[in-house]
């Protein structure tokens, strides 16, 4: 994720360069011809990049119905579905939120794993039996964000030489939230005290050590999560009204998608929680509102 | 611009080089344009003065140069002046025939500022695993294509791979004392074939305009694996795989010779896995490969790359 949003910096970083050199052209051009006696001078140079422009987002609200499925999960693919709403201010700045309700389903590493382990519980061992691993899984049966969108790239395409569209290029950053769930019984479960002493039945007796076993420790990995939101995408419209969605979304707070233990202190502890970067891409329909658009000069 | 006004022979002499230009007005001290522009056709292509367009584009049946634009030399203002001179004032005879033309009857066609048709593309590129959770390979590699036409192009690609385990990786060893079955990547290549069908445009900021286009590429090729022994006291074994590709790729344009490419490709192929009973077979790889676990795999890679065009320049065939 960190590499994928370093090269999205690199090529935005030479987009920009590209501009640079284009209006650098268009300027060294201007000079040219006013050097060759001015017939061609041309005010383009200073002008926006395209007028009488339809304003597609601007002044409008956005309500976009969308499905959205993790990235490369490790664990648990997390699907669902949801809504996205979001205000823009101007052509280029707007702010939203968006809530999905979604499904965990194994991934194939978790069903290749579970085929073998065994199947009942030996604490004599140090391998989990299949419900002990499997039961500490979590999954992710809300989450969202609240963000603000800065929309810098707009334009239009031709496909096929027949269909054109106009779509737009989006980047969001802000809040993001989850509600995590893992549902271990309490036959599990049972540690009542992960890597610490216990004192002993009776009062007087040498305390209890830690059991060393984090298979029968509680997983840890359910609540709700606040973390970082971030986000880039593409609007493609199909009328001055409706647009195809498509977003890369990054929920990024702290986890422990096992929900078991991580740092090897043979306990699972809230310290094997780490920040994680829960990818998703999400796809939908966006509806604008108001319908009609209005047009720059 | 008044100038352009009171003398309409002029202008349709000037239309075929400045066609851009003056179906695009923006000298803000003009007034505004007349709702119609009346025009002598049988001035049409004449550019009896000599100017830009009448010398390229008039019909005194000389045959058109359609790369002087690019290969003209600085414009000279004296030359200029001393043949405007000789080729003396514009002369009308006979009745003008007068018909109207509106400022939305002038259509504007740009002309893409890319040509690619038989142009050579190089492109290094750097990639990196999507897929796969237990084994990130990054790649450097590189293809050389050659485009047929502006929308046709057959290339080479070859990449290097450099394979790192995940987390995943070591959290399935020490959680569930499992040690994940795992091949790394060593080398590919591949013949393609590509077809842009999608060109476009757009605004950075409101400001500068960056065209862009939209590549599929399919393309057949082969690779080699190499099993990660569980039990590093038994050898890996290599295998040859046949990797048919997929992807699509963005193309914007920087300059005349420099693009940015980013892209995403699938390389499909059927490899061989290391066995559950490798044991059985001890150090015999030849038998550890006949019992290997065949299974297909979708290797989807993230690419971006620059590519250099070669020629570094190029010339339209039509006219702006």
């Amino acid at each position: 994720m960190t590499k994928l949003l370093f090269a999205s910096l690199v090529v935005g970083g030479l987009l920009a360069q590209a501009g640079t050199v284009r209006a650098d052209d268009a300027a060294a051009s201007s000079n040219n011809t006013a050097s060759s006696g001015g017939r061609r001078t041309s005010g383009l140079a200073d002008d926006v990049a395209v007028r009488h422009r339809k304003l597609l987002v601007a002044g409008r609200f956005e309500l976009t119905p969308l499905f959205e499925s993790t990235i490369n999960a490790d664990f648990r693919h997390i699907i669902g579905g949801g809504a996205k709403l979001e205000y823009h201010i101007g052509d280029m700045l707007s702010f939203g939120a968006i809530g999905v309700f979604s499904t965990g389903l194994n991934t194939k590493l978790v069903d290749k794993v579970i085929d073998t382990l065994e199947a009942d519980v030996d604490d004599g061992t140090r391998e989990p039996s299949r419900q002990e691993f499997e039961s500490r899984l979590n999954s992710m049966p809300i989450h969202g964000a609240a963000y603000i969108s800065l929309t810098p790239w707009y334009g239009k395409l031709a496909a096929f030489g027949a269909a054109y569209v106009a779509f737009d290029f989006y980047f969001q950053a802000g809040v993001a939230f989850a509600q995590l769930k893992s549902d271990c019984p309490d036959n599990i479960c049972n540690d009542p005290a992960p890597g610490q002493s216990r004192p002993g039945p009776r009062p007087g007796d040498e305390p209890i050590p830690p059991d060393n076993n984090p298979n029968n420790d509680a997983p840890l990995n359910s609540g709700q999560r606040l973390g970082l939101y971030l986000g880039g995408g593409v609007h493609v419209f199909l009328s001055d009204f409706i647009a195809l969605d498509l977003t890369v979304r990054d929920y990024a707070f702290s986890d422990n998608p096992s929900g078991a233990d991580f740092n090897a202190d043979l306990a699972v502890t809230s310290d094997d929680s780490r920040f994680i970067h829960h990818l998703f891409f999400g796809a939908g329909l966006s509806i604008f509102f108001p319908t009609k658009v209005k047009r720059t000069n | 611009m008044r100038a352009f006004h009171r003398n309409v022979t002029v202008f349709v002499g000037l239309a075929l080089m400045a066609a851009t230009a003056s179906a695009a007005p923006k000298d803000k001290k003009a007034p505004e344009p007349e709702p119609e522009i009346e025009i002598d056709p049988t001035a049409e292509g004449g550019g009896a003065d000599g100017g830009e367009g009448g010398g390229e584009g008039g019909g005194d049946g000389e045959e058109i140069d359609m790369g002087a634009e690019e290969t003209a030399p600085p414009s000279d203002l004296s030359a200029d002046l001393a043949a405007s001179e000789a080729s003396g004032p514009v002369v009308q005879t006979g009745e003008l025939k007068r018909t109207p033309l509106s400022w939305q009857d002038i259509l504007v066609v740009v002309r893409k500022p890319f040509l690619k048709a038989r142009r050579t593309e190089l492109r290094p590129f750097v990639g990196t695993t999507m897929n796969d959770n237990m084994v990130r390979h990054n790649v450097i590699g590189g293809e050389l294509a050659y485009y047929l036409t502006d929308v046709l192009a057959i290339g080479v690609e070859g990449m290097y791979y450099q394979a790192g385990f995940r987390e995943p990786f070591d959290l399935i060893a020490r959680q569930a004392r499992r040690l994940p079955t795992v091949n790394e990547y060593k080398w590919s290549a591949a013949l393609n074939f590509h077809y842009v069908p999608v060109y476009g445009k757009f605004a950075v900021l409101d400001k500068s305009l960056v065209t862009w286009e939209v590549a599929f590429t399919a393309g057949i090729g082969a690779g080699q694996s190499e099993v990660v022994p569980r039990d590093t006291k038994f050898p890996g074994f290599t295998n040859l795989l046949i990797m048919p590709n997929i992807g699509a790729n963005m193309r914007f344009f920087l300059t005349k010779w420099l693009t940015v490419n980013v892209g995403i490709r699938d390389y499909i192929f059927i490899d061989k896995f290391e066995s559950l009973d490798r044991e059985m077979y001890g150090t015999d790889i030849d038998m550890a490969k006949q019992n290997g676990e065949s299974t297909l795999i979708n290797n989807v890679m993230f690419q971006l790359g620059i590519s250099f065009w070669l020629p570094t320049s190029f010339e339209y065939t039509t006219f702006r």
